[in-house]
């Protein structure tokens, strides 16, 4: 018998990577886009804007998606999102029920089902201490608790997924619902240690010692500043409409009629989706975002 | 000119432990020395080793008394940011260090804190890229890379800060035999050429013991500062060669196959007989995988792997990192679908994990999550509707006082010994351990193979996947070696095991094939 054995100890998992090109976005656009993107859905509680939005959000996050606990994160956006919406119609149940007010309550939980959305496509494209390195100096500090509070997510995703993992090796079974208290401390708890040493690790290495230089500073790509322009653009026009009414943002409850869809904002929305038709980077980027 | 790191009567305890981690140490390590704690899991070597950049006690808390200084920092002085210039540190856990997503945004991490150039910052992470081969990962998220790759991405992102002192606990856990010696080399050169001081941890001293110059030698919370040899003496600890030494009254006892050669010729050369290694069990077949294919995203894992799991076996699955050991496992387990081919139980079904097999994950804090060490067994115990109590698995593992500790709170060795009643428990006639690597020193890896090989022959099996030769060289029965997700040998320890250069055990490098264990040397030498 014959045991081949190589001396390197090359990982068959590795794709074959560029070596000189950053594969990413500068983070400030993805601040802007969201921003302009929220905002656009601040404005409005017209269901077909808002509906778009959603489509837009989804768009853009299958093309950009950074890694798996961020995918997961943004389902539980996603879920989020239905959840408020269902909460925000359901609650007029206990005032007074009418078809007015209960549609009005719908298209208020939808708008702000709506901007959760577009804050967990954000989640999903960015890396929060990414945002971290590029905060100026005097803002170190806010810009670190907003990543520890943006990471949370995506943290307690894969969490959970351990936890259920654990129970799933150790035979114990729990029915999805009744899992929730179970799975609930010993997530806090995982969390919380996970926090505890991500402050010891950052802190050893020098984090806040106030002279901070950077790394390969991302540069404001053609496509970056296409992507903010445009998402900029929407919001004007979402604005613009808002101001002059050139346009119903607000469909009418009472009594109900039917929502507008006016084409310079179904245009507006659509430059909102420019991200999705651009991909960061090369292709070894995209080897691992499978 | 100041010592690199100096300990002076450091006395200290953790919040509302019972007895102190460390006590009345002093120790001091030059400039320029290339040091080793040693001692089993459990005895202070973490505590020593995070005080050096104080995150003992600013992180920990507890009361601390004593002097630690850093390259002429008292510890109680500067904080671990102050000491990030001159004190790198990689902890046990690699992947718990990361603060960026992205290898290089991770490697510069230090260096931008520091506020380095930026050119010159460019320059040093290739350096560190080359220095620890991992330039093919450089665009990859540090989430998504395998163990090894993480550890090494570790090392190499507290290098780039560029540190006098590098401080690194079990740096070689996650590594195959290959992967280790790359880091110790890299180690040595950074301490003969660079002058730069490195302390490290580890238990698998056959890798270590023939690299450093200074050993402290860490015990209840005591430390002894000598050469290795000296110290090696004074412990129970030390690579098989050391133990060989020690079973046959070697004195010095050597510390490398180079050393242990030159006594055995003049002891009259290998033992009659061929060493007959370990005797291979054919029982009923309890786990029969057929042409199993497995893949993450794109990448096949796996490919077409047939392999049968015996009664009475205890199999080592082997192989460099990334061969598949893990995805093996957990297509074995039950919890990775494989692509092609399938899995089953003695009576013909799909194995069902936490029944027909339980999984002990490569990180074993990830099954743990009750309060006490007593309770986590119970748990398991009464998920499966067994009213037994839980002491004769802990007992089996050698872990009854623990019973009331916290899980957590336990060194990473006993963590494995936990984590290991606590899936054992399911009752599951086969075990599968995943590279049981940290805090494995001698003492945990006894109770371990001691289990493993009395659940074997209760009527049960046992797989470990390990690049650990020596455990494979104590504990297996059978050998796997998989490469590039196929199943390159199968056989008897003596055989495959002989038959490589990479994961020949100490033993067999000294007297030859067949020759596994140093008990087996001196008992045929008795």
């Amino acid at each position: 018998m014959n045991v081949a054995i190589t001396p390197h100890a090359g990982p068959v998992t590795a794709p074959a990577a560029d070596a000189t090109r950053r594969t990413t976005w500068h983070p400030g656009a993805w601040i802007l886009w969201s921003s302009f993107a929220g905002l656009c859905a601040f404005v409005t509680t017209d269901p077909v804007y808002l509906l778009l939005l959603w489509a837009v959000a989804w768009f853009v996050y299958t093309t950009h998606r950074v890694s798996e606990p961020t995918a997961a994160s943004f389902r539980l956006f996603l879920i989020a999102g239905v959840v408020t919406l269902v909460l925000r119609t359901t609650l007029v149940v206990f005032g007074t029920i009418d078809l007015s007010s209960t549609a009005y309550a719908a298209l208020e939980g939808l708008r702000l089902a709506t901007i959760l959305v577009v804050f967990g496509t954000f989640n999903a494209v960015t890396d929060p201490f990414g945002i971290v390195r590029l905060a100026p100096r005097r803002f170190h500090e806010p810009a670190l608790a907003a990543a520890l509070a943006l990471s949370i997510s995506p943290r307690m995703v894969s969490a959970v997924q351990r936890v259920r993992e654990a129970q799933r090796l150790r035979g114990i079974r729990v029915a999805p619902l009744r899992s929730v208290p179970a799975l609930a401390v010993p997530v806090l708890e995982t969390g919380m240690e996970e926090a505890l040493t991500l402050a010891e690790s950052m802190d050893a290495r020098g984090h806040g010692r106030g002279m901070r230089t950077r790394y390969r500073p991302q540069p404001w790509t053609a496509a970056t500043i296409l992507v903010v322009g445009s998402a900029a653009t929407a919001f004007a026009m979402f604005l613009w409409a808002s101001a002059a009414g050139w346009a119903e943002l607000h469909p009418p409850t009472a009594p109900l009629g039917w929502p507008e869809a006016h084409p310079a904002l179904l245009a507006a929305i659509a430059l909102l989706a420019v991200p999705g038709f651009l991909r960061p980077g090369t292709a070894s980027g995209h080897a691992e975002r499978r | 000119m100041t010592d690199a790191l100096r300990y002076a009567g450091v006395t200290y305890s953790y919040p509302d432990a019972p007895s102190p981690a460390l006590v009345e140490v002093d120790a001091t390590i030059e400039h320029g020395a290339f040091a080793l704690a040693i001692g089993p899991t459990g005895a202070g070597k973490s505590t020593l080793l995070r005080a050096a950049n104080g995150l003992v006690p600013h992180f920990s808390g507890g009361a601390f008394a004593g002097h630690v200084v850093a390259d002429g920092r008292d510890t109680r002085e500067h904080a671990p940011r102050d000491l990030a210039d001159v004190v790198a540190f990689v902890p046990q856990d690699a992947a718990a260090s990361f603060v960026v997503d992205r290898v290089e945004d991770e490697l510069a991490y230090g260096m931008e804190n520091l506020g380095v150039d930026p050119r010159h910052m460019r320059r040093r992470v290739e350096e560190v890229l080359d220095l620890l081969d991992i330039a093919h990962l450089r665009d990859r998220s540090v989430r998504r890379i395998s163990g090894g790759e993480r550890q090494r991405v570790a090392i190499a992102a507290a290098l780039a800060a560029g540190p006098r002192i590098l401080v690194l606990d079990e740096p070689t856990s996650q590594l195959d035999p290959q992967g280790a010696e790359h880091v110790m080399a890299a180690l040595q050169r950074l301490v003969h050429d660079h002058g730069i001081t490195v302390l490290l941890a580890e238990h698998r001293l056959e890798r270590v013991a023939g690299w450093v110059d200074v050993a402290l030698g860490v015990d209840a919370g005591r430390v002894a500062t000598g050469t290795p040899a000296e110290v090696i003496r004074t412990l129970a600890a030390g690579p098989p060669v050391a133990r060989l030494g020690r079973l046959v009254g070697w004195e010095p006892v050597p510390l490398t196959v180079r050393d242990a050669r030159a006594r055995a010729r003049a002891h009259g050369g290998a033992p009659g007989g061929d060493g007959d290694g370990h005797s291979r069990d054919s029982g009923d077949v309890l786990l029969a995988a057929r042409g199993i294919s497995a893949r993450y995203g794109d990448t096949e894992v796996l490919h077409a792997v047939d392999l049968e799991i015996h009664q009475g076996e205890v199999l080592a699955v082997m192989g460099r990192n990334g061969a598949g050991k893990t995805t093996l496992l957990r297509v074995l387990a039950g919890v990775h679908d494989p692509a092609r081919g399938a899995v089953a139980t003695a009576t013909g079904t799909p194995p069902r994990a936490g029944f027909d097999v339980a999984l002990c994950p490569q990180e074993p804090e990830r099954v743990l999550y009750g309060d006490t060490v007593e309770g986590e067994v119970r748990a398991t115990l009464r998920a499966r509707g067994a009213t037994d109590a839980a002491s004769p698995w802990l007992a089996a593992l050698g872990i009854v006082p623990l019973a009331s500790r916290h899980p957590r709170d336990v060194s990473a060795g006993q963590r494995l010994l936990v984590a290991t009643a606590a899936v054992a428990a399911t009752g599951a006639p086969v075990v599968l351990l995943d590279e049981p690597t940290r805090g494995l020193d001698p003492d945990t890896k006894d109770r371990l193979v001691r289990f493993l090989r009395a659940h074997a022959a209760d009527g049960g099996a046992a797989v470990i996947a390990t690049h650990d030769v020596e455990l494979a060289a104590a504990a297996a029965t059978r050998v796997v070696m998989l490469a590039g997700g196929e199943v390159i040998a199968d056989g008897d320890p003596a055989t495959v095991l002989g038959d490589s250069h990479v994961f020949a055990p100490q033993m067999t490098r000294v007297f030859g094939p067949g020759w596994l264990t140093p008990e087996q040397v001196a008992e045929a030498w008795a």
